[in-house]
């Protein structure tokens, strides 16, 4: 303990002497001179005459200079000194090539700022925790990898609410579980009774939501089970911080004010943490309700009751003790205990089977979950393992460039070593110099990912509304970019200190230009530059096949053609309408028929849905035929015009008209698959089957089969799909679709009118082009692709600079030698060739090592291909291609200097 | 003049330490004087190097310093044990006896 505080009293002495080094300085000269006039004084009282007397005194004191230098040692700051010298000599140096300094701080600026951008966004979407108590023991039941309402004894991802109540009782592996509704949450209510309907995103949850992750609210109180009871629920509602700051402006009398959805006007209760943004990670709700409200707020599902519509996730905080495989075990025996218990539960065999296959898995839900995620975080991997690559590039050129410097230095060098500055302190001032341009450059990285961040979040939300991800600097991205930072010291700053510590003094003091540039040194260089074309290779590979993988993906086969439609949304909940309402056939046609005769629309359709927005599936069942035959279909209903809209091809019978109406028969139109696969043996015009939906009774006609299209995603393959005509299906249209010629924009405005003269307070959103809407579905693609081409022209054009540079010092090194050969006959012609062909040989060696190392690569990101094998053939060509004439062009200019080398001037300067 | 020994490496400490005890306060340029005085200028001290060894101890705060004025009236730094500095003081002496001692045991011993 007294140590500790001796140790801290001389820390405090050592910092003082610190703060004040020139009074410390200025003391101790007094405390010499004063010294040397009293010795001098002495003598002199002695006898002595005073200029012995004063020579004397300065004999017995010894030499100042050293023991001044001694004194200040003592304080223990010399490191500090010689650091902030070499800093400053260092800075001197760099100064002294501003363009050399320049391009090495923009590589290392694009190279750590594009790492730590992408790094933010991993972050955000893998790697942080959800801002909950304890988030490591919540446990999400399945994947969250289905939305919306599914029926079916299939369904591991979602859950009716009757199931989550008698669950709730019987589990005993967690302390609590709560309940969401999963899928589209994006309503339009109105704020304090004002008349504009504003866009809003909900999130229906159980009572126990809040209190299951733990978070408080800052402002009143958050929701609980007594505003969630079935019979009588509360209408009550949780804001979060950020749209109480965005509609309400942070006004602090929030709590009592009143938003109205629908039919139905919300107290605001209570407000959450600004970190807080639910569960699910780039989809923040702005407001939470009651899930008993599901019924009345759109899209007014209906599984809050209905024992088997499922459209839940259920998430719970793991009992202490009880492990991740017992409570998975639990959950899976409820499962099949309370499905089968259900009154209107009458599983076919089938449904027995699929019931006893069944297997719920659990997914920790520390870092909440996310679909972004799982499209993302494939392509982020790579994406950062590619400018990773990138940054070694970067760092490479440092590595040559302090390499040309130091040999340049080397006399320099060799002159202080041979002074007797030891090898340890010229390490020394050659790292501080490389960390000073490592330094420089990790703050412009930082400044570059500030920039890059929101520009990225751009590109992945893709027209969407930008997706809700905190990208912001925090602790984590700088300790990440600090380390970036420092590797890259290591890595372009060790190499050629080392080295040019240690000269051949003799030589390097004699200083004639060695004759041919071949020393050791310009061996590592020439490999820096091979690992450079290399690397390229690799990135320039990948974004190529990245590229044409983006070009399949823009040319498959949709089977709708995209081009030409306009489509947007209509949110009929918000409007006032139910599900089931008369009054929506009504209102769908009246659209439909206003939107038609506008000029220039060639056809249009309300459907449930269009391309990419979830599903309403189910399994398809033929009356008295086998149930070994099993389909499970996408359900789809639609307006008349819906295919030829969309231009589907009918391949038999008819398409839907007005003779279809609710009176008459139900009847189906489908899919070739399903066709195919119900009816193998001959034509399903005129048969009947039958969906599993506890709503819709009784058996359905297929009056016409159309073709197959893609309904998830480009890169999946066509679905089972059935269609069914509105006139006999009440259900929710939320989609227009559009058919036109001409200007989109004139179109748009005009459609919107003619909706708004058939019912003006329905609000219309997302309002956009059907080939825009299928290329968002593939944005993952698409972001890969273009980040990937950027960092293989970066990668590539670093890599010029590189062999610009060291071209560029070759050939000043070795001018003379050009001069003795052009005095001695050499045509210009051939000299530029020498110094091509040294380019050209470095290439080489670059793509004989690069290829089966970019073929080794492309394993890796095969799975993320569309219509590519690894060994692509053409993008390693192209690669290729790129990397030589890159390189010719960079070698271009050296060799055209080496060329005009004059021999007398090359000659005299020797 | 009389000859003169170099001062036996690591004893600088001790003598700048036993001297300050002795006088209580003085500047350098006392210690130096007393130092050869008290040995009767057997013992050279290259005088300068007294100064780093005040700031290490400074440092280590054996000694305390304050200006002052001495008698030809000019400003001087005069140094003064601390505690610690009387602890070290005792530290320093032992450790010295015990050398010194068995370095006697040595030669006796021939």
């Amino acid at each position: 303990m007294s140590w500790l505080i001796a140790r801290s009293g001389e820390l405090t002495r050592r910092i003082r002497t610190l703060l004040h080094r020139d009074q410390v300085a200025r003391d101790l000269a007094e405390e010499f001179q004063l010294h040397l006039d009293l010795r001098a004084q002495q003598q002199t009282a002695q006898g002595s005459n005073p200029h012995d007397a004063q020579a004397a005194a300065r004999r017995r004191f010894g030499n100042p200079t050293r023991l001044r230098e001694q004194s200040y040692e003592a304080w223990g700051w010399r490191w500090l000194e010689t650091l902030f010298q070499d800093a400053q000599y260092g800075l001197r140096g760099m100064l002294r090539s501003p363009g050399i300094t320049l391009v090495a701080l923009l590589s290392l600026a694009l190279g750590i700022g594009a790492n730590t951008a992408l790094f933010s966004l991993i972050d955000a979407v893998m790697l942080r925790s959800l801002p909950v108590d304890h988030p490591e023991q919540l446990v999400l039941l399945g994947t969250a990898g289905e939305r919306g309402t599914v029926s079916g004894f299939d369904v591991t991802d979602l859950f009716s609410y009757p199931f989550f109540q008698l669950f709730q009782q019987r589990n005993r592996s967690f302390i609590s579980t709560a309940a969401m509704v999963s899928g589209d949450r994006a309503v339009h209510g109105f704020i304090d009774g004002r008349r504009e309907a504003v866009p809003m995103q909900v999130g229906l949850v159980s009572g126990s939501y809040f209190s299951t992750l733990g978070v408080a609210t800052i402002i009143g109180r958050p929701l609980d089970d007594n505003d969630n009871r079935v019979d009588e629920p509360q209408p009550v509602a949780v804001i979060s911080d950020s749209w109480w700051k965005r509609a309400y402006a942070h006004d602090p009398a929030i709590l009592g004010r009143r938003i109205k959805i629908d039919a139905t006007t919300f107290t605001i209760i209570g407000v959450t943490p600004p970190e807080f943004f639910g569960v699910e990670v780039g989809e923040a709700p702005d407001l939470w309700l009651p899930l008993a409200f599901m019924p009345a707020v759109p899209p007014h599902r209906t599984c809050l009751k209905e024992d088997l519509e499922q459209c839940l996730f259920i998430f719970g905080r793991l009992r202490p003790g009880v492990s991740f495989t017992q409570a998975a075990t639990e959950v899976n025996f409820l499962r099949q205990q309370i499905l089968p218990g259900f009154p209107d539960a009458h599983l076919s065999p089938q449904d027995w089977k699929d019931l006893k296959g069944l297997h719920i898995p659990l997914t920790s839900m520390s870092g909440g979950f996310s679909g972004l995620r799982r499209q993302y975080s494939g392509p982020l991997r790579v994406l950062i393992a590619i400018a990773g690559l990138v940054l070694l590039i970067a760092c490479t050129n440092l590595a040559n460039l302090l390499l040309a410097r130091s040999t340049v230095r080397a006399r320099e060098l060799a002159v202080r070593q041979a002074m007797g500055a030891n090898r340890a302190r010229i390490i020394r001032q050659l790292l501080v110099e490389s960390l000073l341009l490592a330094s420089a450059g990790g703050l412009l990285g930082i400044a570059v990912a500030q920039l890059a961040a929101p520009l990225l979040l751009r590109m992945v939300s893709a027209g969407r509304d930008v997706l809700s991800l905190n990208l912001s600097l925090n602790s984590r991205l700088l300790l990440f970019s600090l380390a970036l930072t420092f590797a890259t010291t290591l890595l372009f700053g060790i190499v050629p200190a080392l080295r040019a510590s240690r000269p051949d003094l003799v030589s390097s003091l004699k200083e004639k230009q060695s004759p041919i540039g071949a020393g050791s040194g310009t061996l590592l260089a020439r490999s820096l530059i091979v690992s450079q074309v290399v690397f390229s290779i690799i990135l320039v590979a990948a974004a190529v096949l990245f590229l044409r993988s983006l070009v399949n993906l823009a040319n498959s086969e949709t089977g709708f053609n995209p081009q030409n439609v306009l489509r947007l949304n209509l949110d009929l909940g918000s409007a006032g309408y139910l599900e089931n309402d008369p009054r929506l056939a009504l209102l769908y046609r009246g659209v439909e028929d206003r939107v038609a005769a506008l000029p220039g629309v060639r056809a249009a359709s309300l459907s449930t849905f269009t391309f990419h927005e979830g599903s309403w599936s189910g399994p398809l069942s033929v009356p008295g035929a086998d149930s070994q035959v099993q389909v499970s279909a996408d359900h789809n209903v639609v307006g008349n015009d819906y295919f030829r809209t969309m231009q589907i091809p009918l391949i038999a019978g008819r398409l839907f008209g007005s003779q279809d109406s609710a009176s008459w028969p139900k009847v189906a139109v489908v899919s070739q698959q399903i066709a195919r696969t119900l009816f193998p043996k001959d034509s399903a015009i005129g048969r009947h089957y039958r969906i599993a939906d506890s709503s819709t009774e009784g058996d359905r006609e297929i009056i016409g089969v159309v073709g197959d299209v893609k309904f998830e995603g480009v890169d999946e393959p066509p679905t089972p799909i059935d269609y069914f005509p509105y006139q006999q299906n009440p259900r929710y249209l939320h989609d227009l679709e559009v058919r036109y010629t001409g200007d989109d924009g004139a179109i748009a405005a005009a459609v919107q009118h003619a909706i708004h003269q058939t019912n003006p307070n329905l609000p219309i959103y997302r309002v956009t082009t059907l080939e825009e809407q299928v290329a968002r579905s593939y944005t993952n693609h698409r972001v890969t692709a273009q980040l990937s081409a950027f960092f293989g022209l970066l990668a590539a054009t670093l890599s010029a600079i590189g062999i610009y540079g060291l071209m560029s010092y070759m050939v000043s090194r070795r001018t003379s030698e050009i001069g003795i050969r052009m005095a001695l006959g050499a045509e210009r012609l051939h000299i530029s060739w020498l110094v091509m062909r040294e380019i050209l040989t470095l290439v080489a060696i670059g793509i004989a090592v690069g290829v089966p190392a970019a073929l080794l690569a492309n394993h890796a990101i095969v799975s993320m291909l569309f219509g590519l094998t690894a060994s692509d053939p053409i993008s390693l060509l192209a690669a290729i291609a790129i990397l030589v004439v890159i390189a010719a062009i960079a070698g271009y200019l050296p060799a055209r200097r080496a060329a005009r080398v004059e021999p007398i001037v090359a000659l005299r300067y020797e | 003049m009389p000859e003169r020994d170099e001062i036996p490496p690591g004893t600088l400490y001790l003598l700048i330490l036993k001297t300050l005890a002795r006088y209580g306060e003085l500047h350098g340029f006392e210690v130096a004087n007393s130092i050869q005085h008290t040995t009767e200028d057997v013992l050279q001290v290259e005088e300068g190097s007294l100064y780093p060894a005040l700031q290490r101890m400074l440092i280590k705060g054996w000694v305390t310093a304050r200006w002052g004025t001495t008698a030809g009236n000019r400003r001087a730094r005069y140094y003064q044990l601390t505690a610690a500095g009387r602890r070290q003081l005792t530290v320093e002496i032992s450790q010295f006896e015990r050398v010194m001692g068995a370095i006697t045991r040595v030669i006796r011993t021939a």
